[in-house]
């Protein structure tokens, strides 16, 4: 198709933009993991994108094995958090992930009405604080409180809806024609959704989990709200290195945020191939 | 009988498939013919009636007991699993045992010309081969009915006619009894025993092809069947001086008609008529002779020449060999060739026929 001058000169604009957004943000924090203090806050002249003294020195500061320079000493390390951020978040969506679907088949080939899908997504419309202030009330009668799992309990319910809705629309969009054939055949029900229908649901299954596991990974305000010392989560750790003397210790922070990209990355890249929803969904032409 | 809410699908019908047979369900899309395929299967359940099994009431008998086969008209391919796999499945769901599973697989795969890529991932092959594999993966278990729901109408045009004679080859090897649905009349010309027309949820006709070409039993089945359909055109009943005659109004002609169907249609005392003859039977007439028509339009279909002549109430089809000397606009003389003539009550639709 041949579009004119304007359009393409608006469309790169565009692109640019959008690229400039997003990458500027993250290459600045790569950038500042690896800036020594002194280069942290540094202004006109001295303010490059690329560290003038490159060093592994924040990342040593927030695991522990160096203070260096930093004059503050922290009182602990980013391993627990990082642990916490993990135990919760895979559990989460492991949950998520477990109940999502389930309801989301059963609904897809049984279902009648419209209102509980929608039901369940009512969650999302109240603000999270509104919703959140029950379940800290909750979880403290319950013991829940500064735990991992009833952080990965409360972040599997959050994103059910999410886990659910993701699912349906994609049972939805399987062929029927597929289960019959091996309903045809003599196979339970249970047994055609274990061995025929999870198995070709695989690449939604994997694009649907990284996406939950992405929100449950970046919470900050249900970690915040639920626990308080003992397993708080990489962002509320994130959030409370500064200290009065030096304030934010931003290269801490970004080595931090560093380590916090790469499960998503590196989940991201391993399920690459299944994120495009593909033309694969069982070998079928409408 | 079917139902779906106020919808019916299906009228009451009875319909007997025998034994080894090759039973085609034609009609146009939306005559009830998958509906009654996927009550054979025990997809649906029948609103009223029964449908049974050499005598055995399947009703509230589920699917994957009936011994039944079903290739869908989108293959419904296990993409996640191999080509063997795929044709392997039903037997394992039975509980085969390891190795006379193994074989039956290769026996299938070898009938089917599968064989070189049973070990393929069967996510990546051509829609020609899926279907195929479908086929294969239904017929290994070799079901005591095996359904087809348009397994051919998403396969290309050269493929289709390979296919036609393998499904033919393999109902005849197994002696397998079929039922093949289908919106194509060659398809189920060429490879049923017997085909059932249905239109609008109701079994207009049963019969041999041959049987159902021939002779239909009503307007729907003679315009349906034959490509192009019957010549149908209005009439009334007269007597004359040549015995009892139709006289076509609107081509201007008075036909005279065979004894047997004149002494049923006197029988009925019917009146309006509709007088119908194949394109196939009408022929060129030496000038002056038969019915003078302006050709309004040639299609040269290779082998065969569908030549349209009038237009209007006052229009005949006529099928010709491929080198017929005409050309549009052009006056030419047909006739109709003796014993051609079918008859239709024009209220009912019904056919009129001699005993």
């Amino acid at each position: 198709m041949k579009r004119s001058l304007p359009f393409e000169v608006f469309r790169y604009a565009a692109i640019f933009l959008a690229l400039a957004v997003t990458l500027v943000p993250t290459l600045w924090m790569v950038s500042m993991a690896f800036k020594p203090i002194a280069e942290w806050s540094a202004t006109g002249a001295d303010l490059t994108w690329w560290p003038k003294a490159p060093t592994l020195d924040n990342f040593r500061f927030i695991l522990g094995t160096s203070t260096s320079d930093l004059i503050v000493a922290l009182d602990r390390t980013a391993g627990k958090p990082i642990l916490a951020s993990l135990l919760s978040a895979v559990f989460g969506t492991l949950i998520a992930m477990t109940a999502g679907t389930a309801g989301a088949y059963g609904l897809s080939r049984f279902g009648s009405g419209q209102n509980l899908p929608l039901a369940l997504i009512q969650l999302r419309l109240f603000p999270p604080m509104a919703v959140m202030i029950p379940v800290m009330i909750m979880w403290a009668f319950f013991g829940l409180v500064d735990t991992w799992w009833g952080l990965a309990l409360i972040y599997g319910i959050v994103t059910l809806p999410f886990a659910f809705w993701l699912m349906k629309t994609f049972f939805d969009d399987m062929p029927r024609e597929i289960e019959d054939a091996a309903l045809v055949e003599g196979c339970s029900r249970m047994r055609v959704f274990l061995k025929i229908t999870l198995p070709m649901m695989r690449p939604a299954l994997a694009s649907s989990a990284l996406f939950v596991f992405i929100l449950n990974w970046s919470d900050y305000l249900i970690a915040l709200l639920l626990t308080t010392r003992e397993w708080v989560t990489i962002p509320v750790y994130m959030a409370s290195l500064s200290s009065s003397m030096t304030g934010q210790l931003y290269g801490a922070k970004a080595a931090l945020g560093l380590i916090a990209a790469v499960p998503p990355v590196i989940m991201g890249i391993a399920i690459q191939k299944h994120l495009v929803r593909g033309l694969t969904f069982g070998a079928l032409k409408q | 009988m079917k139902r779906f809410g106020a919808f019916t699908a299906l009228k009451t019908m009875d319909l007997e498939i025998r034994d080894g047979e090759f039973m085609a369900l034609l009609g146009p899309s939306g005559c009830g013919k998958s509906t009654t395929m996927n009550m054979i299967a025990g997809m649906e359940s029948p609103s009223e009636g029964r449908i049974t099994f050499d005598g055995a009431d399947m009703n509230g008998v589920a699917m994957g007991k009936r011994g039944v086969g079903f290739v869908f008209q989108n293959y419904a391919i296990f993409t996640h699993m191999s080509v063997y796999d795929n044709l392997a499945y039903g037997l394992k769901v039975r509980g085969t045992p390891a190795g006379e599973l193994d074989r039956r697989v290769k026996a299938m795969a070898d009938f089917l010309q599968l064989t070189p890529m049973l070990e393929k991932p069967s996510a990546k092959l051509s829609v020609n081969i899926l279907q195929r594999l479908a086929i294969g993966r239904s017929a290994i278990v070799e079901p005591a009915i095996f359904l087809l729901d348009e397994p051919l109408s998403n396969v290309d045009a050269a493929f289709r006619a390979v296919m036609r004679t393998e499904l033919k080859h393999l109902q005849r090897q197994f002696k397998q009894t079929m039922v093949y649905v289908t919106h194509d009349q060659l398809e189920a010309m060429t490879m049923a025993d017997r085909i059932a027309v249905m239109d609008h949820g109701v079994l207009q006709q049963v019969g041999t092809p041959l049987e159902v070409y021939n002779d239909p039993v009503n307007l729907f089945v003679a315009d349906f069947i034959g490509s192009p359909g019957m010549n149908l055109a209005k009439g009334m009943l007269a007597d004359s001086d040549r015995g009892m005659v139709v006289d076509l109004g609107v081509l201007g002609i008075s036909a005279p008609l065979e004894p047997a169907i004149a002494a049923a249609a006197r029988k009925q005392a019917a009146r309006d008529v509709v007088y119908g003859f194949r394109p196939e039977r009408v022929a060129l007439a030496a000038s002056g002779a038969g019915l003078a028509m302006p050709v309004t339009f040639i299609e040269r279909i290779g082998a065969r020449t569908v030549v349209h002549f009038g237009d209007g109430e006052k229009r005949v089809k006529a099928v010709f060999d491929n080198d017929v000397a005409i050309s549009t606009g052009e006056t030419a003389h047909i006739a109709i060739e003796p014993g051609a003539a079918r008859l239709f009550d024009a209220a009912t639709g019904n056919a009129i026929r001699g005993a």
